[in-house]
């Protein structure tokens, strides 16, 4: 229940992430111009991520980005837990702590690798939304998780800027080691 | 095999045997006389308002369903159909007036009752006109502030009796809430850390290691002016630990924090906005409290504790394996945005503050595994004349002293060392 102005604001944009998470699986198939800007824009993303460049991948956010990694697809932010909602100034904290040497959770730092694909893209007026698989081999301190996904990307500024992405990992509900590696 | 014996030199009054930790056998005869014979947390009321909700659980590995059966009351039954003993439901939650196997068809009422036996002219018990005895088995279920604990202890204490000085605190974590009403969010949250389940018991009521292992979180908050709870001065803070008795302990943090629980908080994403609408609706700033924890950290054995506004649900998987499963409480009764600045403020400890303890678990974990170097101190305090213990043998010492540890590891002790006969109703 949002009472006031700023309420609004905040439930607004909370509306916004569960309708983008809705809308993927009714969207007819991806627009070619757009998949192929799109794609460019993920791959980038998870090779930054792969190589731990935190800096590089944080300035690809607007100023009102929002990283959101729900426990299901169908939670919503404004009632449901989620592993984590970050708006641009949490996301430099995460940043920021994953750097940390004394941020033991992530000393030694997992090592990730980011397998994208089944990338689709389409234009919705001046954003451009991706949906796209991933699999995200983290190895950390002798042992190694497996996870595979779907992120969801709103872009903007002709596709070089994320404004909202979205993480869906079925295993999160199930049990994770250490999930402090997922971005 | 183990005995009792053997088991009970594992214990000293300042220090724990590393089998504990360590020996499978030891992990099974904990699931029966530490899980399954104690009262175990196994769900809150408001996760099965209606009639037929159910959620899934454990308790010390057997999988159990909490239902909400016709007449309103909750049961705990054994996820275990009677025929040949496939699980009725997988993980999770939902609604059903039945539960009906998926392998023969055997079907049983969600207050456990059988209701259908798929070509009963075969079975015996229609012979007999009596069948019954094919019922879910269940657990003993006692309930405490909404709270439902269950047990198969053949002849349990009565639940008041088994919490004891736990009940206060208890009583002010959910009275702290508007109407003493608080809920559950829906989603469960699950981690798992490669260590024995007590190693988040030791971590519980660890008055230091929040000046260690949490430096990182406390760096965070010192980069925006916020001194953290955790971010103080162990030596000399006025907090306190307590072991209360029958294995449960409690910090109580609020007298090392003058200016209050929210001021301890860095800002969570949107929560100026939500504190800004929350104020000029005049609300008073004194209430933005409940939108963190109580700073009282109560932990009540073997399988729940209270941290933050958070429920995290002890749930061993194995000798070396634990799975956490974390809830979010709700305050229906609070203004709106109280529970909006509870979700991003109960992610802040889990992504800041919950990896570096996993990673101090699977630390001790992979240490313990040393067979040369067998013990474990808990003795810190215990000689220094700060502990007090009152009438009621509830031992108070500062934030540093090993007490908590040293009274939940003694009813464990207890209870690992003391045969029991479990009895399914």
């Amino acid at each position: 229940m949002m009472n006031t102005q700023t309420d609004m604001c905040v439930g607004a944009r909370y509306d916004e992430l569960t309708s983008l998470v809705a809308s993927i699986a009714g969207r007819p198939t991806g627009e070619p111009a757009a998949t192929s800007n799109a794609n460019a824009f993920v791959l980038a993303e998870a090779r930054l991520l792969d190589l731990g460049r935190y800096d590089d991948w944080l300035a690809g956010f607007t100023h009102d980005g929002v990283l959101w990694v729900p426990l299901t697809p169908t939670s919503h932010p404004g009632v449901d837990q989620a592993l984590y909602l970050d708006d641009r100034r949490r996301l430099g904290e995460r940043a920021a702590w994953r750097t940390d040497p004394s941020a033991w959770g992530q000393q030694p730092a997992s090592v990730c690798v980011r397998t994208v694909g089944t990338v689709e893209a389409w234009t919705d007026g001046a954003t451009t939304v991706v949906s796209s698989a991933i699999i995200i081999d983290e190895h950390r301190a002798g042992r190694s998780q497996h996870l595979a996904g779907h992120q969801i990307h709103e872009l903007v500024d002709h596709a070089s800027s994320c404004r909202t992405k979205i993480l869906l990992f079925p295993a999160l509900a199930s049990g994770l080691r250490n999930p402090s590696f997922l971005l | 095999m183990t005995t009792t014996s053997d088991l009970s030199g594992l214990f000293g009054p300042d220090r724990v045997h590393r089998r504990l930790y360590t020996d499978p056998a030891i992990f099974d005869i904990e699931m029966t006389r530490v899980f399954a014979a104690s009262w175990c947390f196994v769900a809150h009321e408001s996760q099965v308002p209606e009639v037929g909700d159910y959620v899934t659980t454990e308790v010390g590995r057997r999988p159990v369903i909490v239902t909400r059966s016709t007449d309103g009351s909750v049961n705990a039954l054994l996820n275990r159909c009677t025929h040949r003993g496939a699980l009725l439901v997988h993980d999770g939650a939902g609604c059903a007036k039945r539960f009906s196997c998926p392998y023969h068809g055997w079907t049983f009422a969600n207050d456990g009752r059988i209701v259908g036996l798929p070509f009963p002219a075969d079975h015996p018990a229609s012979a007999a006109g009596k069948r019954d005895h094919l019922d879910l088995g269940r657990l003993t279920t006692a309930t405490y502030r909404g709270f439902v604990f269950g047990t198969l202890h053949p002849d349990p204490q009565p639940l008041a009796e088994w919490l004891g000085a736990a009940s206060e605190w208890f009583d002010l974590l959910v009275d702290r809430h508007p109407g003493g009403e608080l809920r559950l969010a829906p989603g469960v949250q699950a981690i798992e850390f490669a260590g024995n389940w007590k190693l988040s018991w030791d971590n519980a009521a660890d008055g230091i290691h929040a000046t260690f292992a949490h430096h990182s979180y406390n760096v965070l908050g010192r980069s925006n002016s916020t001194d953290t709870v955790l971010d103080r001065d162990a030596a000399v803070s006025p907090m306190l630990a307590r072991a209360l008795g029958n294995g449960h302990m409690v910090v109580d943090q609020r007298p090392g924090i003058p200016h209050g629980p929210w001021a301890t908080m860095r800002p969570t994403p949107f929560s100026e906005q939500l504190t800004t609408a929350f104020l000029e609706r005049g609300e008073a700033a004194s209430d933005l409290d409940l939108a963190t924890g109580s700073m009282v950290n109560l932990s009540l054995f073997p399988n729940l504790l209270f941290v933050g506004n958070q429920l995290l649900v002890v749930e061993p998987v194995a000798v070396d394996r634990t799975r956490l499963r974390l809830f979010l409480v709700t305050a229906p009764g609070a203004a709106p945005e109280i529970d909006q600045l509870r979700l991003r403020v109960d992610e802040d400890f889990v992504s800041f503050g919950t990896p570096d303890d996993l990673d101090m678990f699977e630390r001790v974990q992979a240490g313990l595994s040393i067979p040369e170097m067998e013990w474990i101190d808990v003795s810190r305090g215990l000689l220094d004349g700060r502990d007090i213990a009152d009438d009621d043998g509830v031992v108070t010492g500062p934030i540093t002293s090993e007490a908590p540890q040293r009274g939940y590891l003694a009813k464990y002790a207890s209870l690992l060392t003391t045969e029991v006969t479990t009895r399914v109703r």
